[in-house]
């Protein structure tokens, strides 16, 4: 259980591939979006809700779907499918809010995160994660943990600080600095 | 170099730098300096930084602390020396802490040149050069059992730390008391100036002393025990008639209430932070001098008062409570031991000492019926909690009875229970916000000191007269009012109230006055700072305005107007710069403090009459008043307190500067139009601003009128932070609404500032 979150800070590339799975095996809700499987690390994990009215939130990047009132707290939501360039979709009955904990810059912060539909929380061995694929200089792969092979499906373990961190919690340069 | 932290030269250089830019009377920069010395003292530099220049530094920030204080002139003579003190440490930093006693004792000089007394024999005796007494000054501390985990730091100074953390539940409780204590007496010494014989003054002053020093002694803080101790000594002395209540004691009594916060503080600092915080202070200076006072000039031999005072212990710890001068309680430990000669004008003359005390003495009955009722603490994060958790419930009950289906059931007990509910639910939110609020007093109360050394430094006589200590505020707010009272006490007493002579010349009483008045108006609170001093000259204002560019040769400002352009950043009234108020610049900054926590400020002023400042606040910082406006399908709230009008605009006002720029003419005003939905990309309703409302708004001076489809109507909400999201430009924050739904609050600061003036 402990591996979870310490690897959520330690995705560091020196490591061994065998150490890297190592500290990523445990336990993962997964969910999908389009075609491709996702998972992110069960402990960071607050709640899941349906979609609810979001309040939108200008000069922030489209991905920012805006605010939501979760039982007396504004949380910001982010659209994964917008986050990761998918096309978008309209949310449906299956659409949920994943909404995740993660530290902020003073506090911990929570955040929701749209995916189309919620699938079960899997234990994940070490054995069955390698490391993610390197698809050349785009970076994309930052936010990726790790790959997990489960009986042939193919499960992408995502980096939840960072697809959070560069989303939400990182200042908006270029709204922000118009004024003054 | 542990930590990642800056090297030695590094912080040197920077304190060289900051020295060259201080002006006297600029104590911010000394408060910098502060900050940078303080990352090389004993206990806190990285341990590649050599011993000497840790206790150099230690000594450096002793002279800067009594800068601060006020005991040291804030003149640019002394700064020119204190730089050149940091000179003689760089210059023994590039000799990587090899120190030839020259440079020492040249550092030495040019501090007692300043007029900083210390030993500088402690100096020499870590740069190696060792001397036999330099052992003798702590032999007490240095008898205290000493921690296991005592840092090295400072070997040739050796100073463990006492042990006092076995009780850390008691530790921070005395922590607390302390605080309020040396507040008291800060307040009760400032009140005895004006009336010097007042016993029941001298006995609020003495007991708060006992307390500390029995507490103290009890959790084996050693140093505070024995400081106290003196001091209350001293204080005997005084209440059993063997010396005169004089300004050598005052000040003596003031000097140590600081030196004991201090020491206080750095406790805190220890509990928080661990015993690495632990930081020594040299008290052997303060307690010959409280010697001496007492062997000197005392006419009595001083030592006879060694013992405590018959009043037993734990009666004595009660007793602050009760002080309010009549009360015959306060008086009875004090008289067996009172020579009558002193004791008798004090007692026959009640009526009278409320008189001439006036501010400071209007102050301690109110305390003292504050603190009468039972009270506890609480974690203000679990008040937090509370408050936030109300906030909901008030909320979750408006949805429960605006749920249609509910409100379709027509039974009456129901109904009647709901609206039960309701009554409830807003109690609890009142008495909720209400356990938010604190007196103002706390912060009023350190005005009095304030003012007391104001009018000492610049040789006028003032008189603070204070009223409605008592009203609350936020607590949140406390901290953030401060700086800004601050400035304009300075401003009142400085630019405000003239010298004696003058004063007399123009028909006054020498002794100026100065009121701050603290009330409740209408949802807002407010703080009036009022002087009867020279007043603004508005032709003088006006022709600096036009020389700064603020306003126009030809725009006419009516006399009220002109006194507000004091508010106008880069604006100041004062001819030259003194050595109170600084360069005079300043009251925008106090401005923009206030707007900050949504306040207004603004003056009102008779030339050779006086000026009244007058600081509007909303009661909380937890809630805002707020005009709620639509927008396409958003739902936005406005700050009422920054509107000033709304209106469906007339065809003929509407103007395009170039076909670009948008102005409305109001009130013979250019106003420039903000498109609200274009800013915030939102769809509206009305695109043509003659069919839509504008709402005007002003922020720092600056107007716009902003482009809305429809007024929803006044909310009070509760303002939230948006979670993660931070800095987006228009946005202050965001609130839950009626419907369960998150409104979004303008920050008008913001939305000023990212349009432009015409």
């Amino acid at each position: 259980m402990e591996a979870a979150t310490a690897n959520v800070t330690q995705g560091n590339v020196t490591h061994g591939t065998e150490q890297i799975a190592n500290e990523l095996a445990g336990k993962y809700l997964t969910f999908s979006l389009g075609d491709e499987d996702y998972g992110v690390g069960i402990l960071s994990v607050r709640e899941i809700i349906g979609v609810m009215d979001i309040t939108a939130v200008p000069h922030t990047p489209s991905y920012i779907k805006g605010v939501i009132n979760l039982r007396g707290r504004v949380i910001p939501v982010l659209d994964l499918r917008l986050k990761f360039d998918m096309e978008p979709q309209d949310y449906n009955e299956r659409t949920c809010i994943i909404v995740v904990e993660v530290q902020g810059q003073t506090a911990p912060v929570q955040v929701g995160m749209v995916v189309d539909s919620v699938s079960e929380v899997l234990n994940i061995i070490a054995e069955e994660i390698e490391p993610p694929p390197s698809l050349g200089s785009s970076g994309e792969t930052d936010n990726i943990l790790g790959m997990a092979k489960i009986k042939g499906d193919v499960k992408i373990l995502l980096h939840v600080d960072r697809v959070v961190g560069e989303g939400v919690l990182s200042r908006f340069e270029e709204a922000g600095q118009e004024g003054n | 170099m542990a930590n990642g932290e800056k090297p030695l030269s590094d912080i040197l250089d920077e304190m060289a730098l900051q020295i060259l830019m201080i002006e006297p009377g600029d104590l911010s920069v000394v408060g910098e300096l502060l900050d940078l010395v303080e990352k090389i003292l004993p206990g806190y530099a990285s341990e590649d930084i050599p011993v000497v220049i840790q206790q150099m530094a230690n000594t450096f920030r002793g002279s800067l602390e009594k800068l601060i204080m006020g005991e040291l002139d804030d003149s640019a003579e002394n700064y020119e020396l204190l730089g050149e003190c940091i000179s003689r440490m760089q210059e023994i930093a590039r000799k990587e802490g090899v120190a030839d006693e020259a440079t020492i004792l040249a550092f030495s000089a040019t501090l007692k040149k300043i007029g900083f007394a210390f030993d500088e024999k402690e100096l020499l005796g870590v740069a190696g050069f060792g001397l036999a007494e330099s052992g003798e000054a702590q032999p007490e501390v240095e008898a205290a059992e000493v921690l296991s985990e005592q840092e090295p730091v400072a070997p040739a100074k050796a100073q463990p730390m006492p042990d006092f953390l076995q009780d850390k539940e008691l530790l921070s409780g005395f922590i607390e008391e302390a605080f309020e204590h040396l507040e008291s007496i800060e307040v009760n010494v400032i009140s005895l100036e004006q009336s010097p014989d007042d016993m029941d003054i001298i006995n609020n002053i003495f007991r708060p002393f006992h307390t500390i020093k029995g507490v103290s002694g009890f959790l084996n803080l050693k140093t505070i025990n024995k400081l106290a101790h003196a001091t209350e000594n001293l204080l005997d002395d005084v209440r059993n008639g063997k010396r005169e209540m004089d300004s050598g004691v005052i000040d003596i009594v003031l000097t140590v209430g600081d030196v004991l916060r201090s020491m206080v503080e750095n406790i805190k600092d220890v509990l928080e932070g661990g015993p690495d915080k632990y930081r020594d202070t040299d008290i052997t200076g303060y307690v010959a001098e409280i010697k001496q006072l007492q062997l000197g000039e005392g006419a009595a031999p001083a030592q006879t008062a060694e013992e405590p005072p018959v009043a037993p212990a734990p009666q004595a710890e009660a007793e602050p409570v009760i002080s309010s001068p009549a009360s015959p309680q306060a008086a009875a430990p004090a008289p067996p031991r009172q020579p009558s000669k002193s004791a008798a004008p004090a007692q026959a003359l009640p009526p009278q000492q409320a008189a001439p005390a006036k501010g400071p003495a209007q102050g301690a009955p109110a305390q003292a019926q504050r603190k009468i009722g039972a009270a506890i603490k609480v974690d203000v994060e679990k008040l937090d909690a509370l408050v936030n958790a109300v906030g909901e419930l008030v909320i979750m009950q408006s949805l429960v009875r605006q749920n249609p289906l509910v409100s379709r059931i027509a039974d009456p007990k129901l109904t009647k229970d709901l609206s039960q509910l309701t009554k409830i639910t807003s109690d609890l939110q009142r008495t909720a916000m209400s356990m938010r609020m604190v007196p103002i007093k706390q912060t009023f109360d350190k005005m009095i000191r304030l003012v007391r050394d104001l009018s000492k430094k610049s040789g006028k006589k003032v008189d603070l007269i204070m009223e409605g200590a008592e009203t609350e505020i936020d607590r949140n707010m406390v901290d953030s009012i401060y700086d800004p009272l601050v400035h304009m006490m300075r401003n009142s007493v400085d630019h405000g109230i003239q010298p004696p002579d003058e004063r007399e010349k123009h028909g006054k009483p020498g002794t100026g006055t100065v009121y701050l008045r603290a009330y409740q108006k209408g949802g807002s609170m407010l703080i009036e700072i009022e002087d009867d001093g020279e007043g603004l000259n508005s032709k003088k204002i006006r022709q600096k305005a036009i020389e700064r560019g603020i306003i126009s040769e030809s725009e006419s400002l009516s006399e009220y107007d002109l006194n507000n352009l004091v508010f106008v950043p880069g604006f100041s009234t004062a001819d030259k710069i003194t050595d109170v108020s600084g360069r005079g610049v300043g009251m925008d900054v106090v401005k923009k403090a206030v707007e900050k926590l949504r306040g207004k400020v603004e003056v009102q002023s008779q030339p050779g009459k006086g000026s009244l400042f007058v600081i509007r606040l909303p009661l909380t910082l937890a809630l805002i008043d707020g005009i709620m406006v639509r927008v396409g399908r958003e739902r936005y709230i406005i700050p009422t307190i920054a509107i000033q009008e709304s209106m469906h605009p007339e065809r003929e006002k509407y103007n395009t500067i170039h076909g670009k720029g948008e102005t409305l003419l109001v009130r013979g005003e250019l106003v420039p139009i903000v498109r609200l939905y274009e800013m915030f990309g939102v769809e509206p309703t009305f695109k043509d601003p003659c069919e839509a409302i504008v709402v005007v708004i002003e922020n720092e001076g600056r107007k716009r009128a902003l482009m809305v489809d429809e007024l929803l109507g006044k909310e009070e909400v509760v303002i939230k932070s948006l979670g993660g999201l931070q800095d987006i430009q228009g946005v202050a924050g965001g609130t839950i609404l009626g419907d369960g739904h998150v409104g979004l609050i303008l920050d008008l600061a913001g939305i000023v500032s990212s349009t432009k003036d015409h």
